[in-house]
């Protein structure tokens, strides 16, 4: 049955996985659960902790388990803990065994995705049958790969057969954020309705505010979102990056919010970006010169 | 009695709730009013099925609720002792009537007095005013609850029911007289009165006992009177119903109606029929007959015991109240039974008189026939078929299981006769299929019987499964109804023919030539052919009720409350609302025949305008259109829309003033000529864009040309004259793009000209000599090599050149195909438009022949390999016979996929929005937001000469930083990288440019204001930081618009200006204290010169006293009066603070003693000139200087090709194409 129908068991669970209310979803209580559910459940636990940072914790916990699904996890938590290779090599086994499951579709996508394979992951995810989670990943890929013509395809044919799931809801509002215009907007309700609801609210929807607000120019508004979610997490890496990007738009000062972020995540995109751009400029810069020294 | 009970009661509406308690119907809305045992009061629109109102305001059960007749009020009563009148317009209680000392059963409205009365547990009624909202009569007498007290429909009579077993009839004449006319009243009719009636025993006359009704033996729960009889109805917890009589002296027993086997809870009379009503808690809602006092019909429920039971007073509805909830609901359907024959209807009443009515001469006749004998009394016929060739009638009913008669009519019509001849049986519908013969269709049987007038079988025919009723299906066929499905049945060939899946079809109407049908059910109308082929389909949310067709092939339906059209091709709107249902019998021009539910014909006038335009518009009939919109006042909106939608743009075009809407119906019918009147009129640049698209699909060269003008889009406007082969037009177009300074443009137009000289100019003029070379060389121009060579200083063996090609130039025009257009799309010119025009306006066909020439001209200068060219033309050559229109026509969709394909290759591409960024736009931020550093410093030194880009860094990371945000998307995953713009409501992603931070307004307001503040408090070494990021954070920027230009300019004049002014004032600082400047006579020279250059810049006013004051100062101390003095005036000329000008004042006063400078320095006042941002020293004006490109600063000229002192960027006297802020 898929797991995301309105009369599913897990679907609370999904929820709060996707909204990215990963403690909520870690303790959700899997013990009414019917059998075959548990392994989901467990799967979704996992990935949260996993999505929380304890990536070792994880490995140990499958350690020497043998279902596809938890290999498959297993393979998560090493990309997870940066152990890009030993990922990759589980991921690759898993594509060409067990293409058809949903689980191993995911998370060994999202493994690929992750190590720049961008194609074998798309080639893997395309074997789903109806799987929200798998059109979410496939969007997000063809995102970065600035295709944004072929995600807003794959949203348009998700929605018409899953209409107003959550995952559909947010690749479109992921994909509205790159089209612009009046999707921005859209985007911004789809985040805002989120990330205010008490039930629902989590430090990424909070973020995911705040980018739509920042998009749409409305400084102020991101501001105070980002601060709330800096509140709840002084750590994270996305409400510090776009605190910066906040901050030099109005700005303002951000040397302070760039030290908390080579602090907390070192090899941040930002970081490494400036870092290159940094460089291209000087060599570029060497080009030129005026004609008389000063 | 097994016959009598009807499963199938004709609910009209069902509500769920708690216990209903009270009911009343409003006398003229749809509505009724519910109160509930749990304390609320509902309102509902029993039509519509939904909710109105809920009114919270009594504390426990309501159990009495009535509307005023006239006015929007209505009263209940409660448990809490409380009567309440409330407003439902302002939907609040106005007022409370308190008195009762128990609870309240019922309320009434007076049919004409202010009055309400209540019956209450406290064995009291009570009659209250509510106008003056008192208590004006207490009717005492009864000895237990009393459950119900009504007022007499039109006498001075109330009647009343209690628990005491007894009813009362109690005379109010005497409350009417004392309260309706009080001054009229004389003495002596007061004593008379007093006289006349018995007076209680308390001396109350006000209401007396008439009679006492003794006959239950326990209690009653509800006592009605007759509307027009003296009759009273009573029901009883004895389980049984009652009926009196009275005279003027007295009242009796008439009978008893059983049958209820627990306590009757409610019963009234029929408003119009001979019918007593009557409910029980034993489930079950009982018909019984006034005359005979036999039950007629009983209703029972299953679980829900009924307490209370109303009916609507004028028409026949009746709502009952159970333990959850509401029904209301009819007794009989109401559907007179009738048909129609060519110019008469013929129809059945009420009283079962066959009656026909004439429409042309709209009169009714005496009634036919009567038709008592048929079916049961209580039973209305349910359908009338017609025979005209024998003039005979088959009536079928559902009493008894169904039955028919077939009857003829008489001759001469001569008046109520019972029928005689008839011929009758047993069946659930009969039809008339042939002259001779009738269908019967047994339902119970699954059987349909054909046969003869005779009433003798002819044929048996076993219809599908589940058929529930038959109709004429045209001559010599059935249509038969299933649950499902409709089915076409040949009666000669036994079998059915057609079949179409159309569910809950309940009535047929074919059309006045019997080549469509309607299809009714109760939600949709379905039109068919003949042969039972679905044309089309329309779903109603409110009941449909009959239809009928328009001779011109308009269906014309009835809902509930409209009569509505359709047409063949299902457009449907409504013609007209409806008062109360009728059933449309037939429609002649205006007209809308209908019987209403009494069976009387009526006669509806409609406006017809709206469904013929529209029939009209589908049948192309242009005359009638033309009529219609001559004679009617048809024109407005909603027309227009109407026939932009249906695809008859050319023909809305021609109500429309609007010249926005004016042309964008003409884009959409492609008449150009309009387009680019209305264009014109508007003149906005999205309209002329789109005016270039749909005129390029026309291939009409010369509209493109005007629009590309308009829009300036120079680009395209070069391609196009290429492409007509207009090089006349091109080389101004190269002359516009020297004269715009656009290098690229100027690249691009001497390329299509083919003008290699002016591409080796232009790139020896932007320093990219090695593409000059290159140029050079492989157009074989040695001489121009060579000068190129000893300009950068290098000889040929220095360089290595890649292979050359053949040089390219670009082929030559061989017809002139700008002179005039190609041959153009056929503009849609509809006979319509053209009577409208009262003219016919052709195509000039002369042009097409040079235009399908002109055709290869575009074909082949698109070609670039020399070679395949002329293999191309030879081609052309060969098939020059078949050129003409198709050829013409082939080019125009090639011309519009090469744009195409310059789209989609961008798109494909899968390049990220910084790429975009950077082609969309010629700034050099937007580049450098875009990430494309190299191309952002190329344009900087292109525009600007700047050369030294260090002092950018921050500013161009600053830039960078600004333009991503990073979403947080599936997990375990990077986040999304999104592109922040300024261009928030762009979507295109050929305009989207990024955001640039710091914009000039918050350099204005933040920077600016900041860079005056350490002027103002002396910290001039911020200050001049500050002047500087100002000018980097303008030299990387982006606007909007050109009068931000103008502030960006200015701006950057000020910050160079202070900026100057700054590093004059620290230069003389530097030279050290003032007591080690005094001992060196240089320094002090420099010093008191540079105090006076320190004055020079345009500063704001304040800002220059400072420096005047500084200069005074440092002038009179050290005994340079002169200087002094010209400073001390400058100062005084400028105004500002009082103790500041004093100063100055005395110090003017004391240098024009003697007006002489001790220390000869290089400042003269009364010369013009600048300060070199260089050196510090005056360039006098006349004098050859350099500038800085970008800020304005100037220089010495030795200071030629040195970096900008103000800016830090740019080279001094390196000239470009000026500062880029605005794409």
């Amino acid at each position: 049955m898929d797991p995301f129908s309105a009369e599913g068991e897990l679907l609370n669970l999904h929820n709060y996985f996707h909204q990215g209310q990963f403690q909520e979803a870690i303790d959700f209580d899997t013990a009414g659960l019917s059998a075959e559910n548990q392994l989901p459940a467990r799967v979704l636990s996992l990935r949260a902790q996993i999505a929380l940072g304890h990536a070792e914790d994880v490995i140990a916990d499958v350690e020497g388990e043998v279902d596809v699904e938890l290999v498959a996890v297993r393979a998560l938590a090493e990309s997870a803990g940066g152990n890009e290779s030993k990922a990759v090599k589980i991921a690759e086994k898993l594509a060409s065994e067990s293409a058809d499951n949903n689980t191993v579709q995911i998370l060994a996508g999202t493994v690929l995705q992750a190590a720049g394979k961008s194609e074998e992951a798309l080639a893997l995810l395309s074997q789903h049958q109806g799987n929200l989670e798998a059109v979410a990943l496939i969007v997000q890929i063809h995102l970065e790969q600035n295709r944004t013509d072929l995600a807003i395809k794959e949203v348009a044919a998700a929605r018409r057969w899953a209409q107003d799931s959550l995952l559909v809801n947010l690749a479109e509002s992921w994909v509205g954020l790159r089209v612009g215009g009046e999707k921005y907007q859209q985007a911004f309700y789809v985040f805002e309705e989120l990330a205010q609801a008490p039930a629902t609210s989590s430090i990424q929807s909070l973020i995911s505010q705040a980018v739509a607000e920042v998009h749409l120019g409305r400084l102020d508004e991101a501001e105070a979102a980002l601060k709330q979610a800096i509140a709840k997490d002084p750590k994270n890496a996305e409400a510090i990056s776009n605190s910066i990007v906040l901050n030099v738009i109005q700005g303002k000062d951000t040397a302070q919010l760039k030290s908390d972020l080579q602090s907390a995540v070192p090899n941040h995109h930002f970081l490494t970006d400036l870092q290159e751009k940094s460089s291209l400029f000087d060599k570029a810069a060497t080009k030129y010169s005026a004609k008389v020294a000063a | 009695m097994a016959t009598n009970s009807s499963p199938n009661m004709l609910t009209k509406f069902e509500s769920k709730s708690s216990r209903a308690k009270g009911i009343a119907f409003h006398p003229k809305r749809p509505w009724i009013l519910v109160s509930l045992h749990s304390s609320t009061i509902q309102l509902w629109d029993y039509r519509m099925g939904t909710l109105i109102d809920r009114f919270e305001e009594h504390d426990g059960p309501v159990r009495g609720v009535d509307f005023h007749k006239t006015q929007p009020l209505f009263v209940s009563g409660g448990d809490d002792y409380k009567i309440k009148v409330w407003s439902y317009q302002t939907r609040r209680c106005l007022f409370t009537l308190n008195g009762h000392l128990d609870y309240v059963r019922t309320v009434f409205f007076h049919h004409e007095l202010p009055w309400i009365i209540s019956s209450s547990d406290d064995q009291t009624i009570r009659i209250w005013n509510w106008q003056n909202r008192s208590l004006i009569c207490t009717m005492t007498g009864h000895n237990h609850y009393t459950m119900c007290a009504q007022f007499h429909p039109k006498d001075d009579l109330v009647v009343s029911a209690s628990l005491d077993q007894s009813v009362r009839v109690w005379d109010i004449s005497g409350l009417r007289k004392k309260h309706s006319a009080p001054t009229s009243m004389t003495f002596e009719d007061q004593m008379s009165r007093g006289n006349q009636n018995q007076a209680d025993m308390f001396g109350n006359t006000d209401a007396v006992v008439k009679f006492v009704l003794e006959g239950h033996d326990r209690g009653v729960n509800w006592v009605a009177f007759h509307p027009t009889l003296p009759l009273i109805v009573s029901a009883g917890d004895d389980r049984l119903v009652k009926l009196w009589r009275m005279s003027e002296t007295k009242a009796w027993e008439v009978d008893t109606c059983r049958g209820h086997f627990q306590n009757a809870s409610g019963c009234l009379f029929h408003p119009h029929q001979d019918l007593i009503l009557s409910c029980g808690e034993d489930k079950t809602i009982r018909v019984w007959d006034l005359n005979k006092r036999t039950s007629v019909q009983s209703f029972k429920r299953e679980n829900d015991r009924f307490w209370v039971i109303a009916a609507h007073p004028e028409i026949n509805l009746f709502a009952a109240g159970h333990d959850n909830g509401v029904m209301v609901f009819k007794l009989e359907r109401e559907r007179p039974a009738s048909a129609f024959y060519q110019n008469n209807l013929f129809f059945i009443t009420r009283e079962k008189h066959v009656r026909s009515y004439d429409f042309q001469k709209n009169v009714e006749s005496p009634t036919l026939l009567t038709l008592k004998k048929l079916g049961s009394p209580w039973v209305p016929p349910r359908s009338l078929s017609y025979n005209p060739a024998e003039r005979a009638i088959l009536v079928t009913s559902p009493a008894d299981g169904g039955s028919y008669e077939l009857i003829n009519l008489p001759r001469d019509g001569s008046g109520s006769m019972d029928a005689t001849d008839t011929k009758r049986g047993q069946g659930t519908s009969a039809v008339f299929v042939a002259r001779n013969r009738f269908a019967v269709f047994n339902a119970a049987s699954q059987q349909i019987d054909i046969r003869d007038l005779s009433n003798s079988t002819t044929k048996t025919i076993k219809p599908p499964t589940g058929t529930t009723d038959i109709y004429f299906g045209g001559t010599g066929n059935l249509l038969l109804i299933t649950p499902t499905a409709v089915h076409l049945y040949d009666i000669q060939q036994k079998k059915a023919t057609a079949e179409l899946t159309v569910a809950g079809v309940k009535y047929v109407v074919w059309s006045n030539d019997g080549l469509y049908a309607a299809l009714l059910s109760k939600h949709n109308v379905t039109i068919v052919t003949k042969t039972l082929e679905q044309v089309s389909t329309l779903h109603e949310t409110i009941r449909i009720k009959s239809a009928t067709w328009d001779d011109a092939g308009v269906l014309l339906y009835s809902t509930l409350n409209h009569i509505k059209y359709t047409l063949l091709n299902g457009d449907n709107g409504i013609v007209r609302t409806l008062d109360q249902t009728v059933y449309l019998v037939r429609v002649k021009a205006r007209t809308v025949y209908c019987l209403d539910r009494n069976a009387k014909p009526k006669i509806l006038n409609i406006d017809p305008t709206e469904y013929r335009f529209k029939l009209a518009l589908v049948k192309r009939n242009y005359e009638e259109m033309l009529q219609i919109i001559k004679n009617s006042s048809l024109v407005g909106q909603s027309i227009i829309s109407y026939l932009q939608k249906k695809g008859y743009p050319e023909i809305a075009l021609q109500f429309v003033q609007d010249p926005q809407t004016r042309f964008e119906l003409a884009i959409e019918c492609g008449n150009l000529d309009v387009a680019v009147e209305m264009a014109k009129q508007l003149d906005r640049p999205k309209l002329w864009s789109r005016l270039t698209t749909e005129a390029l699909a026309h291939g009409n060269h010369q509209i493109v040309e005007m629009a590309y003008q308009k829009l300036r889009q120079f680009d395209k406007l070069s391609f196009l004259y290429l492409a007509t082969g207009d090089e006349a037009k091109l080389t101004r177009m190269a002359k516009i793009a020297e004269h715009r300074g656009d290098f690229t443009a100027r690249f691009q137009n001497a390329l299509y000209l083919g003008d290699v000289n002016d591409r080796i100019a232009m790139f020896k003029e932007i320093d990219l000599y090695p593409l000059a070379y290159m140029t050079a060389k492989s157009h074989g121009l040695e001489e121009e090599c060579e000068s190129i060579l000893e300009a950068t200083g290098l000889t040929e063996d220095q360089i290595t050149l890649p292979a050359l090609g053949s040089p390219l130039s670009p082929p030559k025009p061989i017809v002139s195909t700008f002179k005039a257009n190609w041959p153009t799309k056929a503009t849609s010119q509809s006979f319509f438009e053209k009577a409208l025009l009262g003219q016919v306006e052709g195509l000039s066909l002369e042009d097409e022949p040079i235009a399908a020439s002109n055709a290869f001209g575009f074909d082949e200068a698109g070609e670039e390999d020399g070679a395949k060219r002329n293999g191309g033309l030879a081609e052309a050559d060969d098939d020059e016979d078949a050129a003409g229109w198709d050829m013409g026509d082939d080019i125009v969709p090639e011309v519009e996929s090469d744009f195409v394909n310059v789209d989609s290759a961008e798109a494909g591409a899968g390049s990220s929005e910084a790429d975009l960024w950077a082609r969309n736009s010629p700034i050099a931020a937007d580049h450098v937001a875009g990430g494309s550093f190299e191309t952002a410093m190329q344009l900087l030194n292109r525009q600007l000469g700047a050369v030294n880009f260090a002092p950018l860094k921050p500013r161009f990371l600053e830039i960078y930083e600004a333009t991503k945000t990073y979403l947080p998307a599936s997990v375990c995953l990077p986040p999304l990288i999104n592109y922040v713009r300024r261009t928030v409501d762009e979507t295109d992603p050929r305009k989207v440019l990024p955001i640039i931070p710091r914009d000039i307004e918050s350099l204005a307001t933040n920077d600016l204001q900041k860079g005056y503040t350490a002027m103002r408090t002396n910290k001039l070494q911020d200050g001049e930081v500050v002047f500087q990021g100002i000018l980097h954070a303008l030299l990387v920027n982006a606007v909007s618009t050109a009068s931000e230009v103008e502030e960006a300019k200015k701006l950057i004049t000020t910050a160079c200006e202070y900026a100057i002014a700054m590093s004059i004032e620290l230069e003389r600082r530097k030279l050290g204290t003032d007591e080690e400047v005094a001992k060196s006579p240089e320094k002090l020279k420099r010093s008191l010169e540079l105090a006076a250059y320190f004055t020079i810049p345009k500063l704001e006013v304040p800002h220059r006293q400072i420096a005047l004051t500084s200069g005074m100062k440092l002038a009179y101390q050290n005994k340079n009066f002169n200087s002094a003095l010209s400073f001390a005036n400058r100062m005084l000329a400028n105004g500002g603070a009082a103790k500041m000008l004093d100063n100055a004042k005395k110090i003017k006063a004391q240098c024009e003693r003697n007006p002489n400078d001790a220390i000869e320095i290089e400042f003269d006042q009364f010369a013009e000139f600048d300060i070199c941002a260089a050196s510090h020293t005056p360039i006098y004006s006349g004098s050859a200087f350099e500038v800085c490109a970008f800020d304005g600063s100037k220089y010495h000229s030795k200071y030629k090709g040195t970096v900008c002192a103000v800016c830090g960027v740019c080279e001094v006297g390196k000239n470009g194409s000026g500062l880029k802020l605005v794409a």
